[in-house]
């Protein structure tokens, strides 16, 4: 049996996902301290071993250029905490934050299935270069340790320790003896560390013996933490005796009152690992796949609905049947909500990326600006999520700029001479959120946009006038090539993705002098295939992908007829010695006016036999969005929705599966 | 049948690697996820062979294998160092603390188990 | 349901709550559905058929960026189909978050109706008495088939 490691990709993808936009948020942190000049070697550290995860899991799918640019962040970061006292500098964090949206869009490749661009040069230079400056001042240390605690911690823990006593909370040692009891009853080193590090920063872990040997009761596991809890408070969530806390050094009294702590503590700083204790990490491709039985779920409920009419109309008492009928539709509704849900991502994952975004483009244009980022608990379908991203993106690099003006213009013009963009999210309804962009800027130039359009100058031209012209494609008012944002995503794209894909609406308001604001509203849920567009007959259909073998050319020369082939089908085809059915799909949906087929699909489902279906012509392949045949009256099997495939028309989506099973069945029951 | 602890952060690394041992259908394995909760299943269960990471959160593999050796019972545990390019130095660290054998990533399904396989037939600490 | 009796009085009687309602045409027969069964009205092109769907059903079409199946009106009162002509319109109806296009001959009048002017239907209907209309306004010189929009779509019956 041979071990396929490509079967993990997409598991591989979902999790340096992840990875990713931890070190984001890390980096995001880092970011203050480096305005302040302090050290973080708590993020520093959490970030190398993220991205030392990254690159193992890279090179075992064997993804190089990934692999190489991390292997650079990590000596970078190991370099800044070990030699550097964890003090960051703006330059070392500008080229991690590179580092990381080039692994980014790395993985977007691999995700694509396109090729992985190689590491980019410049970016690797500038890494090494970083490397190589010379070590910073070491760290002093006050907080007094017992010797079996202090040998195991390093430089920059006790750092840590330090700084945390200096500010006000206390360091504590609380200790954990795990048993067999203690793990039945779900009490472990890992729900401990949980729930210990909701209320307290954690500093270390060590683990200690006590009697010879491990025996339940021998192991005991020092926690070493900072905290502003009372010792009661810290024992209860380590599952501890209260004796087992031991207070290491504080700088305030040992009982604290708690109204005294708010009156000369600092806040407690967010610990990164509190994050969704309660959150599960899911493959999108699982939800799909629920979708598509809960899909099957409802056909048969038509089915049903549809036998008890007749039993009804034959006269039989089906009244406590219909009263089911409509709890069961219900349920059925409810169901795929939830599951629906799943997907579901809050909108902060798209929005938290921003901060650096618009710190790098202000860095780069020389323009000061601040973002403000309100609301974000809104939740959305993971695909649009995807997609609105890019588009953000976008609206922020144009308000940077060309609506942003420099600090000497804004202060001449009677204003503030830093710039605020503010991005703010309301969901409608449950049914879309509405984000809004808004700079206060010189707002758009409308004389300059007819110009560039043009248009005769002096016409009155209101938001939506403005919006149309600057939607043109062709009509970007800037370079192609951004070095900083990658792709280039002109303002028709936006409207592309945000009003055809995602089926939502885009409009703008602009003030001269007093700023713009771009209004994008879209829906929560929505499910985009990539799909193959084909003819049959007079109709078109989109068929997607993921669920097509392969394509073959339909040879009508080696077409066979035999009686009563599989599937009720008569003709098939040779294929890697295996005999096909060929169907006419046309034939299937009942279309009118199919010439000769020229292609067929091959679909299988899971290790039966496949079939294939024969199409006129296969026009091309694009991403559709499927909008799913909701209405009983029209959910029948073989169709997964329609779609718009850009002419306002509704295109039915095929579902190759369903067929090939209805098939088979019929052909069986006959 | 022969009870094997692999611990490494990433889920997908510990799922691959016991999807490379899974054509062996005796051997067992459990999970853990940081080198805390090996140390705690370890004094809980015995095992025949700990699959490591070096690379994780709280404490490394290199304080796991010195706690591990520090235990009369667990002195003879075959140990697996998973590795990943440019760990060189804490490769020295952790072999000189008692560690059986290591294996560098990528490395081909085929190659972990007949490492496996040998230090489980008794290729021994 | 109980309805007032026919009073005798004219269209249009003060002192009576009238509704509105929307006048179709379908074959020979003008029907009327409640104005606040109906989100929208537009002309129609044709829609995408849906295999395997009931031959009453003419397909889907997309209405403002929502995708809503289409009833053929005149298939589901018996009649045979017939090509759309620039007089063709769809009348959008919702009922408890389904929105399904009726498409009808022609669609021009909105009436104000009074409960006076309705009464039951007869019990040879030209839908097969399957429940599709409520009740016959009389308006006037004409006379009106009002539709029960939930049968129309095929909800489930709960009084049988």
């Amino acid at each position: 049996m041979k071990v396929d490691l490509a079967e993990f990709r997409s598991a591989y993808l979902a999790e340096v996902e992840e990875h990713l936009a931890d070190v984001r948020a890390r980096l995001v942190t880092a970011d203050e301290a480096v305005r302040a000049s302090r050290p973080c070697g708590r993020e520093l550290r959490d970030a190398l071993r993220l991205v030392h995860t990254i690159k193992g899991l890279s090179a075992m799918v064997g993804i190089e250029p990934i692999v190489t640019i991390a292997h650079r962040m990590e000596s970078l970061l190991r370099d800044v905490e070990r030699r550097r006292g964890a003090k960051l500098d703006a330059r070392s964090l500008e080229a991690l934050v590179q580092g990381t949206s080039a692994i980014a869009a790395r993985v977007r490749s691999v995700a694509d299935g396109e090729p992985v661009p190689e590491a980019p040069r410049g970016l690797l230079t500038e890494l090494d270069e970083l490397e190589a400056v010379a070590a910073g001042a070491p760290v002093e240390l006050e907080a007094v340790l017992d010797d079996e605690i202090a040998s195991r911690l390093d430089a920059s823990e006790r750092a840590q320790l330090d700084e945390g006593v200096r500010g006000g909370r206390r360091a504590v040692r609380v200790d954990f003896v795990p048993s067999k009891e203690k793990s039945e009853a779900g009490i472990s080193i890992a729900t401990v560390r949980e729930r210990v590090s909701a209320v307290a920063e954690i500093v270390k872990i060590v683990p200690l013996r006590t009697s010879a040997g491990i025996t339940p009761g021998g192991l005991v596991f020092a926690l070493v933490l900072l905290t502003s809890l009372s010792d009661a408070e810290i024992a209860e969530a380590a599952a501890a005796d209260l004796a087992s806390v031991h207070v290491l050094a504080s700088a305030v009294p040992a009982v604290l009152e708690p109204h005294l702590e708010s009156a000369t503590l600092e806040a407690e700083p967010l610990d990164e690992d509190e994050r969704a204790s309660g959150s599960l990490r899911v493959e999108v491709s699982r939800v799909d796949d629920a979708i598509e039985k809960l899909s099957a779920l409802v056909v048969t409920r038509s089915r049903l609905a549809r036998a008890v009419a007749a039993l009804s109309a034959s006269g039989a008492p089906t009244r406590e049947l219909e009263a089911i009928l409509v709890d069961h539709a219900r349920q059925i509704r409810d169901l795929r909500a939830s599951i629906l849900r799943v997907r579901m991502v809050p909108l902060s994952a798209v929005l938290d990326r921003l901060p650096l975004l618009v710190r790098s483009l202000a860095r780069t244009t020389g323009k000061d600006v601040a973002l403000e980022v309100y609301g974000g608990a809104a939740e959305l379908d993971k695909s649009v999520a995807e997609r609105i991203f890019p588009t953000l993106v976008h609206l922020l690099r144009n308000a940077v700029d060309h609506g942003i003006e420099p600090s000497a213009e804004r202060v001449a013009a009677g204003k503030p001479p830093v710039a605020t963009i503010a991005v703010s999210c309301t969901s409608e309804a449950n049914r879309s959120v509405e984000i809004r962009v808004r700079d206060d800027g010189r707002g758009i130039d409308a004389e300059q946009v007819l110009r560039r359009a043009g248009l005769p100058a002096g016409r009155a031209a209101d938001g939506a006038t403005l919006l149309d012209l600057i939607c043109r494609p062709g009509f970007s008012t800037r370079a192609k090539a951004d070095e900083t944002s990658g792709r280039g995503v002109g303002m028709d794209v936006v409207r592309r993705v945000v009003v055809d894909q995602l089926g939502g609406e885009l409009s703008l308001e602009t003030d001269p002098g007093e700023g713009t604001t771009f209004l994008l509203r879209v829906p929560l849920t929505i499910s985009i295939v990539d799909a193959f567009t084909v003819r049959c007959g007079s109709e078109r259909f989109a068929v997607p992908v993921g669920v097509v073998e392969e394509i073959v050319e339909v040879d009508e020369s080696r077409m066979l007829t035999g009686p009563g082939g599989r599937a009720g089908v008569s003709r098939f085809m040779l294929r890697r010695g295996e005999s096909v059915p060929v169907v006419d799909l046309a034939h299937v949906l009942g279309v009118s006016g199919a010439s000769q087929p020229k292609h067929a699909f091959v679909v299988r489902r899971g290790r039966r036999e496949p079939v294939a279906f024969a199409v006129d012509r296969v026009l091309g392949q694009q991403e559709v969005v499927v909008r799913p045949l909701a209405d009983p009256l029209v959910a029948v099997t073989g169709l997964t929705g329609s779609t718009d495939l850009g002419d306002g028309i509704a295109t039915l989506v095929v579902d190759l599966l369903g067929l090939s099973a209805a098939l088979v069945a019929r052909s069986e029951a006959a | 049948m022969p009870e094997v602890l692999v611990v490494d952060d990433s889920k997908v690394m510990r799922d691959m690697i016991t999807a490379c041992l899974r054509p062996d259908p005796s051997i067992v394995v459990t999970h853990a996820a940081s080198g805390l909760e090996a140390i705690e299943r370890l004094s809980l269960k015995r095992f025949d062979l700990l699959v490591l990471d070096l690379n994780m959160p709280d404490i490394g593999g290199l304080e796991v294998v010195e706690f591990v050796r520090g235990q009369d019972a667990l002195r003879a545990l075959p140990i697996l160092i998973v590795t990943t390019r440019g760990d060189e130095a804490s490769r020295d660290a952790v072999m000189s603390a008692g560690a059986s054998r290591f294996m560098t990533k990528p490395f081909t399904p085929e190659a972990i188990l007949s490492e496996a396989t040998a230090m489980l037939a008794g290729g021994g600490a | 349901m109980t309805l007032a009796a026919p009073s005798g009085a004219v269209l249009g009687a003060t002192g009576e709550a009238t509704e509105l309602y929307i006048l179709f045409r379908v074959g020979e027969s003008v029907m009327a559905l409640a104005v606040s069964d109906v989100i929208q009205m537009e002309s129609f092109t044709g829609a995408t058929a849906v295999p395997g769907a009931p031959p009453w059903v003419a397909g889907i079409m997309q209405l403002r960026g929502r995708v809503v199946p289409v009833v053929d009106l005149r298939v589901r009162f018996g009649l045979p189909a017939s090509p759309p002509t620039m007089d063709t319109r769809v009348v959008v109806g919702e009922r408890e978050g389904r929105a399904v296009a009726l498409v009808v001959d022609t669609a021009r009048e909105v009436v104000r109706i009074a409960p006076s002017q309705l009464e039951p239907p007869p019990r040879i209907a030209s839908d097969g008495a399957q429940g599709f209309v409520r009740a016959i306004a009389h308006l006037g010189p004409r006379a009106a088939l009002v539709l029960d929009f939930g049968k129309v779509i095929g909800e489930e019956p709960l009084d049988v």
